[in-house]
């Protein structure tokens, strides 16, 4: 038992420690030069207590144990009362998160394979400002709590992430890969990026209207992300949620499985436990287009009179970390795969659009399901891309558009560091503002 | 801790070292509807080492101070490797060395506020707004960072400074059938806490926005001539320009730096765009940046024509141009950046009445609801907006959301209004992984955009 804890037994009504320690190595290169070499060993400890009945929380990093207890016991005076226990003692599942060659690894190794895929690149596109950034982290959690939760995970994450922008502009294509072991250059990916790239040699606007959209796995997240609010414990419980008593319900196309997936063993983002100590589970979130249950934290779940879910993750749309207040949030979402290839699926499009990213889109109303976002991506005219988007958007209401869903592709791929597992997604018609 | 700190820069094997370190204190404080979710106190530490050697840069962010000597010194070892894989060696501008002391002493210093003082402020402003009709819930938060930094470097720089700042924002969130709006405030965003007092007017007339929301009309999609106010105009010129003339996010990318050579015109003459951090009171006030050299005013465009950019050691002697002092980290887990401080468009010569008389067809886009940038392509939101017709301010439309390409939406600027006005929070995500600076405002006056593309249904 950590002894911050154990002081807070005799102090205290109740208390949760979340202590988290990270060692980082990350190699930057832009434009095909090594720009810098980054090494991090960061520690960090949040506590909540509970005392006379009110919550309370602080946060810090090397802190006197002491100082963090009186802080935390100082807002407790102030908090309002606590409408939860923290987590008791569980039986957590047995998840592989961690490689020790990935702890091993070192600069001169991020250097070499970041080597290794510029040099790959550059024998196809010399002349493009190619940024490149590999990183290795060692990572060991903790969440204990004076009810018996003592959760300890260790974990390894590799990442490699390499794009540029096309030429002339600032639209980048941007490819990435990440596991908890030592990666190799994926050439499958590496080729990709290739021909991504120079399908952005040549720009074509479509013309204003609906047109059929394919949503690529970089931006699953225009409907993840939606789809995550609504299913929010918290929403759901403030009913601010368009997903209010819709369990049971149709919400999506019924060609549309999520599931939240953190016991898939050695993939990132498996873990045993939530922030709260809460033992995780694989959950449908939403099976054949149909809700089947929302994500519940330790505080929604009081609000809604039923038990977490194991849900309840120190995360934000933009960062999150041991100071962001648990909320809740998928831990390794998956969105099931089809049965077509993606690239039938290009071909079979008299006019439309494939989307890569989109920009802006925080700036919409995406807990209600709404997104209108700068399109990044390419349009497609009798089966073929003829350019790269420009001056277009997309916008859409997950609830409406996402009900008419023409095809889920057969390939899947975890595109960056904190997106889920996704397909290629056909969505019948998006509104699109172009010409 | 600045002695032992200065004695270990010294002392480095590099070219160039500095050392930063910082004691910061939080406060957040939020309620969600009627509850209050959260009441923290928070104090942290930790330092960030930089190092130049062999012409290769290497960086290091660390928790436990008693590590910092080994810690720098294995910074430089990397910075040695990286400099023996570069042709073109890294260097940074000289720049004077600092010995002194900034530190802040506000009127009203947030620091010697209670927790319960704040804890009322925020429950009397949650108030006001759930006992208004159509309000579902609400976000009202007051955050408050107060950081004490010591920089050493290596060429004898020695400076204590303290940034801080504290201020109210939230949500309001009002909803009708299967409508559902929010609208954001804010209040104060710099070191004076009697910023947040006596808000309630202002409060007030937001809620009446959200509740007017419930009935607009969606925006329609196209490309229209629209006029931004001035916060959404700040935003505009921070997401759009702002970031392009930001040295680092230039210095490796050939295509941009090419189309930004001093002295390209990029606008008409009524367009001219600073960037201040002595600006007192606004959020991008500071006095030294996180390398040790002090924030000057920069013109950035001046009537049309860039004449100036923003830059950290390395890149000013990358471009071969001033310094400008702005290299800045959120906290010690980061490496500064070269950010904006304060941004703002110069006034023009417009009347508001003038720049709505000259639209037959088109949008007055009204609130910042925030914004991303890529290169030269542009997104942001707006809170709310009206339609234009025939030079009259109509109907009110909701869902906003525009996008655009910076070098020809600049040029399409074609009227600027004589009524500069600052925002009172300030916020810039940049970097991988993201910092979220608050100290980072905006400012402009009405501006009219002959077109911009909106998306909408």
């Amino acid at each position: 038992m950590h002894p911050l804890i154990e002081t807070a037994k005799g102090t205290v009504d109740q208390a949760e420690l979340y202590w988290s320690r990270r060692h980082m190595i990350s190699v930057l290169y832009q434009n095909y030069r090594l720009q810098q070499v980054e090494e991090n060993d960061l520690s960090s400890v949040a506590l909540r207590v509970i005392e006379d009945g009110r919550l309370g929380s602080t946060y810090g990093v090397f802190p006197e144990g002491d100082k963090l207890l009186d802080d935390a016991r100082t807002a407790a005076r102030h908090g309002d009362p606590a409408t939860f226990s923290f987590a008791p003692t569980a039986d957590y599942p047995s998840v592989r998160a961690y490689d020790d060659r990935t702890a091993g690894v070192a600069s001169r190794d991020l250097i070499d394979l970041c080597e290794a895929i510029k040099e790959r690149i550059h024998k196809e596109l010399p002349d493009i400002p190619l940024f490149i950034r590999c990183q290795a982290e060692d990572s060991h959690l903790l969440v204990e709590s004076t009810e018996g939760a003592a959760g300890d995970l260790r974990a390894t994450d590799h990442t490699a992430v390499f794009g540029a922008p096309f030429r002339g502009v600032g639209t980048a294509i941007i490819k990435g890969q990440r596991s908890i072991s030592p990666l190799d250059v994926d050439e499958g990916l590496v080729d990709e990026f290739v021909e991504w790239y120079r399908w952005g040699d040549t720009t074509s606007t479509p013309s204003t209207g609906r047109l059929p959209v394919i949503l690529a796995p970089e931006a699953s997240f225009l409907f993840l992300l939606p789809l995550l609010m609504g299913v929010s414990g918290d929403l759901v419980s403030k009913k601010t949620s368009p997903l209010v008593d819709k369990i049971g319900q149709p919400i999506l196309s019924e060609k549309l499985t999520v599931i939240d997936d953190p016991l898939a063993d050695g993939e990132p983002g498996a873990r045993p436990f939530d922030d709260e100590g809460i033992p995780c589970a694989t959950q449908p979130v939403v099976e054949n287009g149909v809700l089947k249950d929302y994500l519940v934290d330790l505080q929604s779940g009081a609000a809604l009179g039923r038990p977490s879910n194991g849900h309840g993750f120190k995360t934000a749309l933009f960062g999150g970390g041991t100071e962001t207040p648990p909320t809740p949030w998928f831990a390794n979402p998956a969105i099931e795969a089809g049965e077509e290839s993606w690239r039938d699926l290009v071909t079979g499009l008299k006019e439309g659009l494939l989307i890569t990213n989109g920009m802006g889109f925080h700036s919409g109303n995406y807990p209600q399901g709404q997104f209108a976002v700068q399109a990044v991506g390419y349009h497609i005219v009798d089966g073929k891309v003829v350019g790269r988007l420009d001056k277009t958007m997309i916008s859409g209401d997950i609830y409406e558009d996402l009900r008419n869903v023409r095809a889920v592709s057969r390939e899947r791929r975890r595109p960056l560091t904190r997106a889920g597992t996704a397909p290629y997604v056909l969505v019948d018609a998006l509104q699109v503002t172009g010409k | 801790m600045k002695e032992k700190l200065a004695a270990i820069a010294a002392e480095l094997p590099a070219e160039y070292a500095d050392i930063r370190y910082e004691e910061n204190r939080k406060v957040r404080i939020l309620y969600e509807g009627k509850k209050l979710s959260e009441v923290a106190s928070t104090e942290s530490s930790g330092g960030h080492v930089r190092a130049y050697a062999d012409g290769g840069k290497a960086i290091s962010s660390f928790s436990d101070p008693e590590r910092a000597g080994p810690i720098a010194g294995s910074t430089c070892a990397s910075a040695s490797l990286a400099g023996k894989l570069r042709e073109k060696k890294l260097r940074v501008a000289d720049a004077p060395t600092l010995a002194d002391a900034f530190l802040l002493s506000p009127a009203q210093d947030p620091r010697r506020i209670s927790l319960k003082e704040k804890l009322d402020l925020v429950a009397h402003y949650n108030g006001i707004i759930l006992g208004e009709p159509d309000v579902i819930t609400t976000q009202t938060y007051y955050d408050e960072f107060d950081s004490r930094r010591v920089f050493v470097n290596s060429e004898g720089s020695a400076i204590e400074y303290e940034l801080l700042n504290c201020g109210i924002v939230g949500f309001i969130v009002t909803k009708k059938g299967d409508v559902v709006q929010r609208v954001r405030f804010a209040f104060g965003g710099c070191e004076e806490y009697g910023r947040l007092l006596d808000r309630e007017e202002e409060l007030k007339a937001r809620i009446a926005k959200a509740r007017e929301l419930l009935d607009a009309e969606p925006v329609k999609a196209g490309v229209f001539p629209v006029i931004l106010d001035p916060s959404e105009a700040g935003v505009f010129i921070h997401e759009a320009f702002g970031h392009l003339s930001e040295g680092d996010g230039l210095q490796n990318n050939p295509a941009f730096r090419a189309r930004l050579q001093m002295g390209t015109k990029l606008g008409r003459p009524v367009l001219s765009v600073s960037d201040d951090p002595t600006l007192e009171g606004r959020p991008g006030h500071f006095v030294v940046d996180d390398e040790g050299v002090r924030g000057v005013k920069t013109r950035l465009i001046t009537e049309g024509v860039l004449t100036g950019r923003l830059h950290s050691r390395e890149t000013a002697a990358e471009f071969g141009e001033p310094l400008s002092g702005n290299m800045r980290a959120v906290d010690a887990h980061f490496t500064p950046l070269v950010r904006m401080s304060n941004i703002f468009i110069e006034p023009g010569e417009s009347p508001f009445d003038e720049i709505i008389a000259s639209i037959d067809h088109g949008y007055y886009l009204v609130g910042a609801k925030g914004g991303q940038t890529s290169g030269d392509q542009f997104t942001f939101g707006s809170q709310w907006g009206y339609r234009i017709e025939n030079g009259k301010l109509g109907p009110m439309v909701r869902d906003i959301n525009m996008s655009g390409e910076l070098f020809s939406t600049l040029q399409a600027i074609s009227m600027v209004g004589d009524d500069l006005a600052f925002g009172e929070r300030g916020g810039c995500g940049k970097g991988s992984p993201m910092q979220t600076n608050r100290k980072s405002g905006t400012g402009a006056p009405h501006i009219k955009i002959d077109a911009v593309t909106i998306g909408g249904v």
